[in-house]
């Protein structure tokens, strides 16, 4: 049945370019539709990034784990052939689990927005659809030059979601994010300009294709001096490390995320952060095997420095928003720390942890967001024992909570246990500072908990609060049941990625 | 030495399309004298003039006029950037000047009279045709400037134009005096054979002779520190105009800054015209973003912006190899198209010709005008350099070739301008999208040839920047007209 649902292989485009360009095309066809009639905008929206919801399933179904290396369904057509530039496109285990992570995040922050009294309803729409394009792309892309295209595009609709839809400070935000983001990202830029015309003395082969480079890498074919070497992976770190983000780079972030509309703040923290340590993973390790090994020590220092630190001002917060945002730069430090930690355990659990990380903080901004909008206010104290008055949006909130502080049966346990059980087999006292964020989290999550839902009821504004609306509550369910599945479920999963960490770990030469 | 010079046909064809535009000129200025009934028809006789004339640049490549006139794909590329500049600034600028009652035939006449010179200029394979040609560009966009001419600031920027023109100028013309005097020449072709494998760039007076013919041409480019013209200029001068005034001379300038460089240098560059030309294109780059930020009028931003995307394409100019070259030709290209866009919008959505152009006028123009001011937005994206535009696909190709030269340190210097940039160029975006409307802004009415100015700048900036393929094999044709060997 799903074949016929999705045999919209747009005119004959294979798979994947069916899937990174249909919201896009939906986003076109959505300039068509006039800015008052917001049912039908409602429907194209989610009926564009259903089906490419549909579209990512079907490739979840065909594709099969064993395919090695990023071969699953290729593209390769030439696009700039003068200079060497292709559209290449290729998935594997690892990214298609993050594809699936997007499209199901933004299908379900559009049905969300549904519920939602949004201010030019269309440019949002239009704004999360171009974004999906963007967010897709430079998760498939394997030509660099078509990754960095992609990987920029995510920026001015982020920027506006931010911008026009945001809180008080939101432009401030709004060009924060911005900049900082592309700081790391213009560097990127001419490194990989760099690397490709180092490709092209050495070997003779114009190439920008990610393939191509790695075969250069594994033996050092393109003859990158240690010192070469060092810049371009600093480069390339920097760029992925600004979007994650790795304490002391992490400023950006709790603005960004408390500025932006809920829609911004799931996507951003679902699927953005993921990008950067997808990028580590896919484009640093594998291409700078020498330049990792010698930047571990710094790499995973300020990873576990992350970890404390984010926890502990995240403790500090009484701002719901921040404290989810912090809580993000601690989990997302654990992640870098898993993937720096250099085996298949830690790495494994790193992926795992990208994904019920999405999960669980996509759903902590929703429901956040959910009670934002019926009281205009992020303040834990404004709250308090309104468990009585939102009793869904109370048990989705404990769900999402124990999932985030790695409650055994929920997805957190899983990626959190074999990061540690990796990290532990490598250095005891890294596993132990980074235990100590963990048990932090449990501290400010439960605490937040017990402020804003349990007790009695001490504002009497709160007597009134609605719970969760049809359409807020249809967009939060596929997240609880990934969180639930995930938890008691991981084989298969653990089973699609192991293959694409084997390839990682092998290419940065860290044996797995 | 007797000459005689026989003319055949082939000789008018390779000039045709500066032909049939100053055919057209006359038409316009003779039928506004004659015939003023006429006046609404004048923008569609332009713009036929400019399809005529385009599709009489069908002239085979060779040399023409005994030489004094070489005609080549790089000839015809700039045609077709002189036209598109042309027909997009008469599209658009229509509106702009008939609300003020400015639409006379000497208006479109002087555009294309200028125009033709822009051609010619770079069709010179003299020295002297070339400078002729820049004088009759020139002359046309003196009187453009001050075409307001009851408003001071319009009369201060043609003044200015004229006076600073007439200096370059003579820059231009001493260079090619002191280039004659030393290599017995001014032909293009025969100055690369005296030049022959070796650089004569060494000797003091010839180096002189360059030093000023880079001035001149610099001051057309809006180089720092050639640029203090270009403020005032711009700020004083009508949109439709500048928009062409802004893109096409700029344009051509550069190319005959490289087929000079390249009659004097055939065996490449070296110590120390590239470190001379880096260090423009780096204090061109941080110098114009710098200073724009601090611009609360659109026009004075943009030309700020205009001397900052000029170091971008001086970085093309310093790295000086064919690849450079290509790039520089796609560069100017998207330019060309994407600050037209910009100054059409600007145009639009502004109180009118007379009054000032400010940033603050556009707050919230967002709801209210979508469609220019999404041209305007796209532009701004453009102009930063971010896909999937035109801006950042000539940003690629420039930067990629400078990297093979090994210049990375500049191409550092200009992602550095870019981050700068913006600051200037998003609080255009922030205006239109993100702010609530001030004053009451007397937009003008919306009509088609405007409209249809949009949807072409849209699509060029778009469409270029998602699919650059065809133009840039057009602009790799036309680059290998010039022979440039790369300094390894």
């Amino acid at each position: 049945m799903l074949d016929s649902i999705t045999s919209l292989d747009l005119l004959g485009a294979d798979i994947l370019t069916t899937l990174l360009f249909l919201p896009s095309l939906g986003a076109l066809l959505l300039l068509a539709v006039p800015a008052e009639a917001k049912q039908a905008i409602r429907a194209m929206g989610l009926l564009f990034s259903g089906a490419t919801l549909l579209v990512s399933a079907k490739i979840a179904l065909r594709f099969d784990p064993a395919t090695p290396g990023i071969s699953g369904f290729r593209v390769d057509y030439p696009w700039m052939e003068s200079l060497g530039i292709r559209y290449q496109l290729g998935i594997d285990g690892f990214a298609l689990s993050l594809v699936v992570l997007t499209t199901l995040l933004t299908f379900c922050v559009l049905l969300v927005a549904a519920g939602q009294d949004l201010q030019r309803f269309k440019g949002y729409v239009v704004s999360f659809l171009i974004l999906e394009t963007g967010m897709l792309g430079s998760l498939v892309a394997l030509d660099t030059i078509l990754f960095y295209v992609f990987w920029e595009v995510m920026l001015v609709p982020m920027y506006f979601i931010i911008g026009i839809w945001g809180g008080k400070r939101r432009i401030y935000a709004a060009m924060k994010f911005f900049l900082f983001t592309l700081v790391g990202s213009l560097l990127m830029f001419i490194a990989i300009l760099f690397l490709a015309i180092q490709h092209q003395k050495t070997t003779g082969i114009l190439s920008f294709s990610l393939l191509d480079w790695m075969n250069a890498a594994k033996s050092n074919a393109w003859a990158l001096t240690p010192g070469m070497e060092a810049l371009v992976f600093g480069a390339f770190a920097l760029a992925f490390l600004v979007k994650v983000p790795l304490w002391p780079l992490h400023t950006w972030l709790p603005d960004a995320h408390v500025e932006a509309p809920t829609g911004g703040s799931v996507i951003l923290a679902g699927v953005l952060l993921k990008l950067g340590t997808y990028g580590l993973m896919r484009f640093a390790l594998p291409l700078f095997p020498n330049a990792t090994m010698k930047f571990t020590p710094l790499i995973v220092g300020l990873a576990l420095v992350g970890v404390v630190y984010g926890a502990w001002v995240a403790a500090a917060q009484k701002d719901m928003k921040k404290l989810v945002a912090y809580s993000s730069v601690s989990h997302l430090a654990l992640v870098v720390l898993g993937i720096f930690a250099g085996n298949a355990e830690a790495a494994a659990g790193a992926i795992y942890q990208m994904i019920g990380h999405g999960l669980t903080t996509g759903l902590l901004f929703m429901l956040v967001g959910v009670l934002y909008d019926r009281r205009h206010t992020r303040e834990m104290a404004d709250y308090g024992g309104v468990a009585r008055q939102v009793p869904v949006t109370t048990t989705l909130f404990v769900i999402a909570t124990l999932g985030s502080i790695g409650l055994p049966g929920l997805n957190g346990f899983i990626g959190e246990f074999l990061i540690l059980a990796g990290v532990f087999k490598v250095n005891v006292v890294w596993c132990a500072i980074a235990a100590t964020g963990m048990i932090l989290s449990a501290i400010y999550m439960l605490t937040l908990i017990q402020k804003v839902f349990w007790g009695p009821v001490t504002q009497p504004v709160n007597n009134g609060l609605t719970d969760i609306n049809i359409w807020e509550f249809l967009g939060a369910m596929p997240l609880v049941a990934g969180i639930v599945i995930l938890g008691v479920y991981p084989g298969p999963v653990l089973d699609l990625l192991k293959p694409s960490i084997t390839f990682v770990l092998e290419a940065a030469r860290l044996h797995p | 030495m007797p000459i005689s010079i026989q003319l055949t046909s082939a000789d008018f064809w390779a000039v045709a399309p500066e032909l049939i535009l100053v055919a057209t000129g006359l038409l316009l200025v003779l039928l506004d004298a004659f015939a003023k009934f006429s006046r609404p028809s004048f923008p569609y006789i332009a713009l036929a003039g400019v399809v005529i004339a385009n599709f009489s640049s069908h002239y085979t490549p060779g040399k023409f006029f005994a030489g004094a006139i070489e005609a080549s794909d790089l000839t015809r590329f700039v045609d077709l950037l002189t036209l598109m500049a042309l027909a997009l600034a008469i599209l658009g600028g229509t509106a702009l000047l008939q609300r003020d009652n400015k639409g006379h035939g000497e208006f479109f006449g002087l555009l294309l009279w200028s125009a033709s010179g822009l051609m010619l200029m770079v069709k010179g394979n003299d020295l002297l045709i070339v400078f002729l040609g820049l004088e009759l560009m020139s002359f046309g966009l003196y009187v453009l400037a001050a075409w307001y001419r009851e408003l001071p600031e319009a009369v201060e920027a043609g003044m200015k134009y004229f006076l600073m023109g007439a200096f370059s100028s003579a820059f231009l013309l001493f260079g090619i005096a002191t280039i004659y005097g030393r290599m017995g020449s001014t032909q293009l072709a025969k100055l690369a054979e005296l030049s022959g494998t070796h650089s004569p760039l060494l000797d003091p007076l010839l180096a002189l002779g360059l030093l000023a013919v880079i001035a001149a041409l610099g001051f057309k480019l809006s180089l720092v520190p050639f640029h203090s013209w270009a403020p005032d200029v711009y700020q004083g001068m009508t949109t439709p105009a500048i928009a062409f005034l802004s893109t096409a001379p700029k344009a051509a300038a550069a190319i005959v800054m490289v087929r000079v460089l390249q009659a004097l240098a055939p065996a490449g560059l070296g110590e120390p015209w590239t470190p001379l030309l880096a260090i423009l294109a780096t204090i061109s780059i941080l110098y114009g973003n710098v200073v724009a930020l601090a611009q609360r009028d659109l026009k004075r931003m943009l030309a700020y912006s205009g001397i900052a995307q000029m170091g971008y394409a001086a970085i093309g100019l310093a790295t000086f190899t064919k690849d450079a070259f290509e790039g520089l030709l796609f560069f100017l290209a998207g330019y060309l198209i994407t600050n037209i866009a910009a100054f059409l919008a600007v145009g639009v959505l502004s109180n009118g010709e007379k009054g000032p152009h400010t940033l603050a006028d556009l707050s919230g123009l967002g709801k209210k005008r979508p469609g220019p001011a999404w041209v305007l937005t796209i532009a701004m994206i453009s102009l930063t350099g971010l896909p999937p535009t035109v801006g950042f696909i000539g940003k690629l190709v420039v930067f990629k070739a400078a990297v093979d030269q090994g210049l990375v340190w500049l191409t550092i210097v200009g992602v550095f301008g870019s981050l700068i940039s913006v600051g200037y160029y998003l609080r255009v975006v922030y205006f239109l999208w993100m702010k609530e409307p001030g004053r009451e802004v007397n937009l003008p009415e919306e009509d088609v040839l405007s409209g249809a100015s949009y949807l072409l700048v849209m699509a060029g900036m778009l469409i270029l920047g998602i699919a650059p393929k065809a133009l840039l094999d057009l602009a790799r044709a036309a680059a290998s007209a010039v022979s440039l060997a790369a300094l390894r």
